[in-house]
């Protein structure tokens, strides 16, 4: 896997979460941050931090990006989401326009 | 917040809403509006997306959404403020690119901003009912720069001007045009059309006002054609180029109008150059031109048609009424069929084979065909000449090709039947003469009649060529019998033809050799006696005999004559020397047939089998007649054709002429009794109507004639008038 084809993710508690842009661009906030056409910091570097965000949720949702992707091209299976992580996960993609 | 507590209270979700710094939304502000500070000033690669955009989130997320939009308006405002400045201060031709640029930079800002504003577009403004982000980048745009009014009127001018450069010939920046328009265009349709379109549209009319004038008075009309083309290319290239494409609709309009629809009559009409002039010389591509250009505007084609109508006209009425041309009929037709073929050619070249052009053609020939009452004749003497020999070495395509033409020309006349009375006759001679050239090609014609007048008009002609038929029949049946009998005398071959099929003049019987008249006696009785209850009578006028000839020093000929030469040349097998008054009474011709084919026969240079004293051109009643014993002839078999009635004389005419008025009276009759029957009662003037269209196809009816055969059936009790309104008829059954 290329560097430039990837993106890493940082939670809140500072873990990072290397995956593929395709898979992140699933989150139209991630794309518009990887697409503006300034370049801004994270362009430039490849990574996000997502400061409110904790690592079990990201986690969680760079789950979500991959199932997402298959479920798109045809592989419909279900996504399990633990019930506590509800609402933390709600939020966070309101955030992230998921 | 640790994992633990979060399991606990569930409730803490809204944990963002509980406590706020009362200068949150001060200090974040602040934060954007310096990262909107930086996006303008190129400044934004040190900027992290992640955090402006989560402070735009929050900001919505706590309610400062009206606070956040309000700010990013000022803020923008003033950018674009400082920005009109600049392109303010560019000078001349900096104007458009200053201008351009500082479009792609807002652009990208707008496009940067929007994004890490992303969430304020996606939530705050759609409930609030605000405008957009992007559109309100666009708004602002329109109304700090394009609208401000020492932009305005300058980007206007510019605009225009560079139009106008380049409409002079010279090279311009189209990329730059392109984009200030596509500018124009992104801010709305009517900013477009408001600040652009139509002032360039008023513009362009004055200028192709102004331009159409000088060239007008300077060009002929084909070099103007020429510019209003190219400039109109010009015009609408330029839209491809760099203008909205649905001004293409608009801009050619006005050079439609300006060009060619204010100047198509002089246009038309122009003095040696005009529509007239460009027929006459078959201009393909100028008429081409013109018809496509005027094919642009109301009226255009219908003036081009008008014209054209009008010259085909005129010219074919010189064509039919010139007496010169009627001299010869064959070219008088070939010259009607070139003249065809030539607007055939325009229409299929030029006029892209246009239907109402083609209908005009027609109508226009139909008009001045009839104008000529020979016209019928000379078709048919046409169709004669190409049978007789026109068609020799001619391969079956062209037969056809040929034969359609003079359909077409048939389709034309109006009097049809004169047509057929004349084919009639032409066709008789043809036959008996055995000069059709081709069998088929004779068929191929009448079959074509048959389709376009129907089976009545050709029944007659059909009956002709099986007379024909039979009659080669019959004369194999007569030599069968008789054939012994006859031994080494002259032999006979008999044409029986039906009365009423074919155009049998009232002849006399002209008095036959005594070695013939035997022959003929033998073959009536072969002929009553295989056939019963039919009479016979002899058409001499009509037949052709060879004869064989030795002449003074023992030259040996075979002579193709007709049976009135024949019978002229044997009795100089008796004589030496006859008068004038001598054949005339021993052979019984009537007097212009004997003058004709003595005039032939001694006449006729290399046909000349007779002497006459005295020498001259013309047959006199006092003149006497030798065999010419220095008759010589590269050919053995000589024919010698009569002088063959090409063209009727004057009195013949007359006399063709009222056999067609008789055979029309019974035809107008049955058409009225069929009408009646129908109808029961009518009035006069819807008769005539209807007896016009029903025998169209046929013949025009004279409305006078109409009303004589009325008055004869009415006589015949055919009719009745009505005994309140006279102008009412009644059938009686």
């Amino acid at each position: 896997m290329r560097k430039e084809d990837t993106v890493k993710l940082i939670s809140a508690e500072g873990f990072e979460f290397v995956i593929d842009k395709n898979a992140a661009m699933v989150s139209q906030t991630i794309r518009n941050m990887l697409t503006s056409p300034g370049s801004f910091a994270e362009t430039q570097h490849g990574e996000v931090t997502f400061p409110e965000i904790s690592t079990t949720i990201l986690e969680k949702i760079c789950q979500y990006f991959y199932w997402s992707l298959q479920f798109a091209s045809g592989k419909e299976t279900e996504f399990h989401i633990e019930p506590e992580l509800t609402l933390e996960l709600m939020m966070a993609a309101n955030y992230l326009h998921t | 917040m640790s994992n633990q507590k979060k399991r606990n209270f569930q409730i803490e979700a809204f944990k963002h809403r509980v406590v706020v710094d009362p200068k949150y939304a001060e200090k974040t502000w602040k934060i954007l509006e310096h990262a909107i500070h930086e996006i303008y000033n190129h400044n934004a690669s040190g900027l992290s997306f992640e955090e402006l955009y989560r402070n735009a989130y929050n900001m919505v997320l706590h309610k400062f959404g009206e606070k956040l939009y309000s700010g990013l308006v000022a803020t923008m405002t003033s950018h674009l403020k400082e920005i009109s400045k600049s392109i303010e201060a560019a000078q001349g031709a900096l104007f458009l690119e200053e201008l351009n640029r500082k479009w792609t930079d807002h652009n990208k800002a707008l496009q940067m901003i929007r994004d890490i504003l992303m969430y304020m577009d996606r939530t705050f403004i759609p409930s609030t009912h605000k405008t957009p982000v992007h559109e309100l980048g666009l708004n602002l745009w329109r109304d700090n720069i394009i609208h401000y009014s020492k932009i305005q009127t300058r980007l206007l001018n510019t605009l225009l001007e560079l139009v106008l450069i380049e409409r002079t010939g010279e090279v311009i920046n189209r990329g730059l045009m392109r984009n200030i328009i596509k500018m124009l265009m992104d801010l709305g349709s009517s900013v477009y059309q408001e600040d652009f379109e139509k002032p360039f549209l008023e513009v362009s009319a004055e200028f192709y006002r102004g331009e159409s004038q000088k060239f007008i008075e300077c060009c002929d009309c084909g070099d103007y054609l020429k510019k209003a083309e190219r400039r109109l290319n010009e015009e609408m290239e330029r839209v491809s180029h760099y203008l909205d494409a649905k001004s293409e609709a608009k801009i050619t309009n006005v050079v439609e109008k300006e060009m060619i629809a204010n100047h198509m009559p002089r246009l038309v009409h122009m003095e040696n150059s005009g529509l007239v002039n460009m027929l006459l010389d078959d201009k393909y591509e100028d008429l081409g031109r013109m018809y496509n250009l005027f094919r642009r505007v109301s009226n255009g084609l219908l003036t081009i048609r008008e014209v054209m109508t009008s010259h085909i006209r005129d010219t074919g009425k010189q064509l039919v009424t010139d007496p010169e041309r009627l001299r010869d009929p064959v070219e008088f037709v070939q010259r009607l069929l070139d003249e065809k073929d030539k607007y055939d050619k325009i229409i299929s070249m030029a006029f892209n084979n246009d239907k109402t052009f083609q209908n005009a053609l027609n109508s226009s020939f139909e008009f001045f065909i009839n104008l000529n009452p020979r016209s019928p004749e000379f078709i048919s003497l046409f169709v004669d000449d190409k049978l007789r020999k026109g068609l020799k070495g001619v391969s079956e395509e062209d037969v056809e090709i040929i034969l359609d033409k003079v359909m077409m020309l048939f389709r034309y006349l109006q009097e049809k039947d004169v047509f057929e009375k004349y084919y009639k006759q032409h066709l008789a001679k043809r036959l008996l003469s055995g000069k059709t050239v081709s069998d088929d090609a004779e068929r191929s014609l009448i079959v074509k009649l048959k389709t376009e007048c129907g089976y009545q008009f050709t029944s007659k002609l059909e009956g002709m060529f099986t007379d024909m038929k039979t009659s080669q029949d019959t004369m194999q049946g007569f030599y069968t019998n008789h054939g012994v009998e006859i031994g080494d005398g002259p032999t006979l071959a008999v044409q029986v033809l039906t009365t009423g099929s074919w155009p049998t003049q009232p002849s006399v019987t002209c008095n036959l050799p005594a070695e013939m008249s035997v022959l003929c006696e033998k073959f009536r009785a072969y002929y009553l006696g295989t056939h019963t209850g039919r009479r016979l009578s002899w058409q001499t006028n009509m037949g052709t005999a060879d004869v064989k000839a030795t002449f003074g020093k023992g030259q040996k000929h075979e002579l193709n004559v007709s049976t009135y030469q024949m019978c002229v040349l044997m009795l100089f097998n008796n004589a030496d020397r006859l008068s004038y008054k001598e054949i005339e009474q021993a052979t019984e011709i009537p007097a212009p047939d004997l003058k004709r084919c003595l005039q032939s026969m001694a006449c006729v240079k290399g046909k000349n089998v007779l002497r006459k004293e005295p020498m001259s051109k013309d047959i006199g009643e006092d003149d006497a007649f030798f065999v010419n014993d220095k008759f010589t002839s590269k050919f053995y078999k000589v024919k010698i054709g009569t002088v063959v009635a090409q063209k009727e004389s004057e009195p013949e005419k007359q006399e063709t002429r009222q056999r067609v008025e008789e055979d029309r009276k019974p035809q107008i009759e049955a058409a009225i009794v069929r009408i009646m029957k129908s109808r029961r009662v009518l009035d006069h003037n819807n008769i005539i109507a209807e007896v016009t269209k029903q025998l169209q196809s046929r013949f025009l009816a004279n409305p006078v004639e109409i009303k004589k055969r009325i008055e004869s059936l009415i006589e015949r009790d055919f009719l009745e008038r009505d005994n309140v309104d006279r102008k009412l008829y009644r059938y009686l059954a």
